[in-house]
C-alpha cells in the first residue's frame, strides 16, 4: 500500500485545477472577469457574479468536475461569472478598498450590465468576497437585486474568533509598512488557527483506507490551492484589518468606502446567508449577525454542517450548495 | 489488513524520510521538511507501540506524554518560522552612535534590537505551546488509558486522531489567551520593524550606487495613481451635462455675495 499510495501521490502532482470551459469577457490591470459556458438551458436572464475573496485564488470555486459549485449552478441552469484579482505585486501597494470596491468591482458589474442590458445582478459573496458584496450592495442597491452570502465575517468580534482576537492585538501599521503584505506570512498565520490539523494529520490521514486515485488528486488540488496565497496589497490590507477586524464597523457602525457611509441597515433586497457550522476562520455567530442588521424582509439563513472551504469543495456541499442556491435564485 | 501495522506506518514513511531513503526518492531528499508529518507518524507508531507494550501504565503514559510533547513542539517550531535563533544582545548594541556613519550604526543597533525581540517573542509562543502540549499529553494518556491488545491500522488511526483532538483542544485554550495574541502580535511587530530596517539599509546602498530606490518607485506610484484619479474626474466632468454645472456656479456665486454684504451692515 505505501509503494501505492507514494505512486498515486507522484502521478498527481501535476493534476490543474479548473474544470469548466470559460471566457474572459473583460479586465482591468491585473483583474480578470471571466464567464462560465453554458451547460444547461438558463433558468434567468439575471445572472450571477461570485466575488471571491482576496486572500486565495477563486479557481477552488471550480476545483475539479465532481468538486465544482460553479459547475453545479450552471448545471441547473444559472449564467455565472467569476471575478479573478489577480496577484498584487509592488506595484499595487496603495491598492485601496475603495479601488477594489468602486472602480474594480463596479467596473465589473457595469461591464455585466451594458453587455446584458439589465439593471440589476445577482451577487455571491464568498468570506471576504462576501464583505465586499455586502459593502457594494449597500453603496449601489440599484444594481444588486438579490444578495448571496457564504462563509462571510460580518461581526468580527465574536467571543469564538481565533484570527480577530489576533488582529485586534496585531500593529497593522508596523506590518504593512508602505508595502505589501506576504500571502506566505498570512497563510502561515490561517494555518496557526489550527495547527495540528491542518499541518499534520491531514497528511497522515492519507494513510487510511486503500489508496483511491480520485482522492489522491483531490488532495493534491487542494493542497496547490492553500499555499496558493496572493500577496495582499498593502493599503487596502490595512483599510480590512482596521475597520474590520479591530474596530467591527459593519457593526458598530462608521464604515464608509471612498467618501461614501455603507450602512448595511439600508439593505432591503433578498439575502441568501450560507453558514458553515463547523467553521474555524468564520465562526458563524460571525454571519449569523448579518440578519438583525439588515432591513431586508427576504432573509434566509442557511446553516449546513460543514467547514469553511468543505463549503464549496467537499462531497456533501455539491449535493447541498448549488441547489440550494439556485432554487433561491430562481424563486426571486 | 497487515498484521503489523506498525510496519506498514514505518515502510510509508521510510519513504519519505531522508535518512533511511536508499535511492529512488533522491529528489525529494532536499525538501525533507516537507513531509515531516510522515516521519512523525512513523514515530508515533513507534511510540504507540511501546506504549502498548505490556509496561506499566504509569511508565507507558509517562513515556507517551514526554513523546507526544517533543513531536508537536516540533510542529509549532514550522509555524513560528523554524528553530529559535540566539536572542542575546549583540556587543555594541548600547554603543553611542558618532561620527560619519552614526545613522547606519543606529540602524543596525536598532535592527539587532528589533531581532532580539523577536527572539524572546518567539520564547513566549514556544513556551505558552508547551505548556499546551502538555495539557494536551496528560488528557490523551488520561482518555486512552493503556490498551491490552496490540494495535491494528484502524487503532493506530484512533490513538491518532485522538492524539490531535488533544492538541488542538489545548491550544485552543492557550492560543484564544490574551498572553498568547500579545505575544504574536510582538513577534509580528518585532520583525516587520527587523525587516524595514534591513530594507532601509539597502535603500541606502542603492542611493550610493544610484540605483532606483524603493520610495522613488513609490513616489511614481503615487504620481500614476494622482493622474489616474484626474482622468476619471475630468471624464466624470465629461458624461456630466453642462447646463446644471453653470447655474450652480451661478448661484454659488450669488451666494458668496450675501455674507458680505451682511458683514458690512
Amino acid at each position: 500500500m505505501s509503494a501505492s499510495l507514494y505512486a498515486a501521490l507522484s502521478a498527481a502532482r501535476h493534476c490543474a485545477p479548473g474544470c469548466t470551459a470559460k471566457d474572459e469577457v473583460w479586465r482591468s490591470g491585473k483583474l480578470r472577469l471571466y464567464r462560465y459556458r453554458s451547460i444547461s438551458s438558463p433558468s434567468s436572464a439575471v445572472p450571477l457574479l461570485i466575488v471571491y475573496a482576496l486572500v486565495n485564488r477563486p479557481y477552488m470555486m471550480d476545483l475539479e468536475p465532481d468538486r465544482s459549485l460553479i459547475r453545479g449552478l450552471l448545471s441547473r441552469g444559472v449564467d455565472v461569472y467569476l471575478i479573478d484579482w489577480g496577484y498584487p505585486d509592488g506595484a499595487d501597494r496603495f491598492t485601496t478598498l475603495e479601488d477594489y470596491l468602486e472602480r474594480q468591482l463596479a467596473g465589473c458589474i457595469d461591464e455585466i450590465l451594458k453587455v446584458r442590458k439589465l439593471a440589476a445582478l445577482n451577487l455571491l459573496g464568498v468570506c471576504q468576497g462576501g464583505v465586499f458584496s455586502l459593502c457594494f450592495a449597500a453603496l449601489h442597491p440599484e444594481r444588486v437585486r438579490n444578495l448571496i452570502t457564504m462563509v462571510t465575517p460580518v461581526d468580527f468580534h465574536t467571543s469564538t474568533d481565533l484570527l480577530s482576537k489576533w488582529a485586534r492585538k496585531i500593529d497593522v501599521d508596523a506590518w504593512v509598512g508602505r508595502g505589501n503584505v506576504s500571502g506566505e506570512v498570512l497563510n502561515q498565520l490561517f494555518l496557526a488557527l489550527m495547527p495540528f490539523r491542518l499541518s499534520q494529520q491531514k497528511y497522515v490521514d492519507l494513510l487510511r483506507g486503500d489508496v483511491d486515485q480520485a482522492r489522491i488528486e483531490n488532495f493534491m488540488r487542494v493542497e496547490r490551492w492553500i499555499y496558493d496565497s496572493p500577496d495582499q496589497a498593502g493599503a487596502a490590507f490595512r483599510e480590512f484589518v482596521v475597520w474590520f477586524y479591530q474596530q467591527n464597523r459593519l457593526v458598530r457602525g462608521g464604515l464608509s468606502i471612498g467618501g461614501r457611509s455603507v450602512d448595511l441597515r439600508t439593505l432591503e433586497l433578498p439575502i441568501l446567508n450560507l453558514i458553515g457550522t463547523r467553521d474555524h476562520l468564520v465562526p458563524p455567530a460571525s454571519s449569523t449577525a448579518l440578519r438583525d442588521l439588515t432591513r431586508s424582509k427576504d432573509f434566509t439563513t442557511l446553516e449546513l454542517d460543514l467547514g469553511h472551504i468543505g463549503m464549496y469543495v467537499s462531497a456533501r456541499a455539491q449535493r447541498q450548495v448549488p441547489p440550494a442556491i439556485a432554487d433561491w435564485l430562481e424563486a426571486r | 489488513m497487515p498484521a503489523d501495522a506498525w510496519r506498514q506506518w514505518a515502510a510509508f514513511a521510510a519513504l519519505f524520510n531522508p535518512t533511511t531513503d536508499p535511492s529512488p526518492l533522491g529528489t525529494f531528499r532536499s525538501s525533507p521538511g516537507a513531509f515531516a508529518p510522515f516521519v512523525d507518524a512513523e514515530k508515533f507508531a513507534a511510540a504507540a507501540r511501546a506504549f502498548q507494550s505490556g509496561q506499566d501504565a504509569q511508565t507507558a503514559a509517562a513515556a507517551f506524554s514526554d513523546f507526544l510533547r517533543d513531536q508537536l513542539g516540533g510542529v509549532l517550531d514550522g509555524l513560528w518560522g523554524g528553530p529559535a535563533f540566539d536572542g542575546s544582545a549583540a556587543t555594541g548594541e548600547e554603543a553611542p552612535a558618532l561620527g560619519p556613519n552614526r545613522e547606519q550604526q543606529e540602524r543596525l543597533q536598532r535592527a539587532t534590537a528589533a531581532w532580539r525581540r523577536l527572539y524572546q517573542a518567539q520564547r513566549r509562543l514556544q513556551r505558552l505551546c508547551s505548556d499546551a502540549l502538555s495539557e494536551a499529553a496528560r488528557a490523551f494518556v488520561s482518555r486512552q488509558g493503556v490498551p491490552a491488545a496490540p494495535p491494528t491500522a484502524e487503532g493506530l488511526h484512533g490513538l491518532y486522531d485522538a492524539w490531535i483532538d488533544c492538541a488542538e483542544e489545548a491550544y485552543a485554550r492557550v492560543a484564544h489567551g490574551e498572553a498568547f495574541g500579545v505575544a504574536l502580535a510582538d513577534a509580528l511587530k518585532a520583525a516587520s520593524e527587523w525587516r524595514g530596517e534591513c530594507a532601509a539599509s539597502i535603500e541606502q546602498w542603492a542611493k550610493w550606487l544610484d540605483w532606483p530606490m524603493r520610495s522613488e518607485i513609490n513616489s511614481l506610484s503615487l504620481r500614476v495613481r494622482a493622474l489616474e484619479e484626474q482622468q476619471r474626474e475630468r471624464s466624470r466632468e465629461r458624461e456630466t451635462p453642462a447646463r446644471p454645472v453653470a447655474k450652480k456656479a451661478k448661484k454659488r456665486t450669488s451666494a458668496a455675495k450675501k455674507p458680505r454684504g451682511r458683514t458690512k451692515r
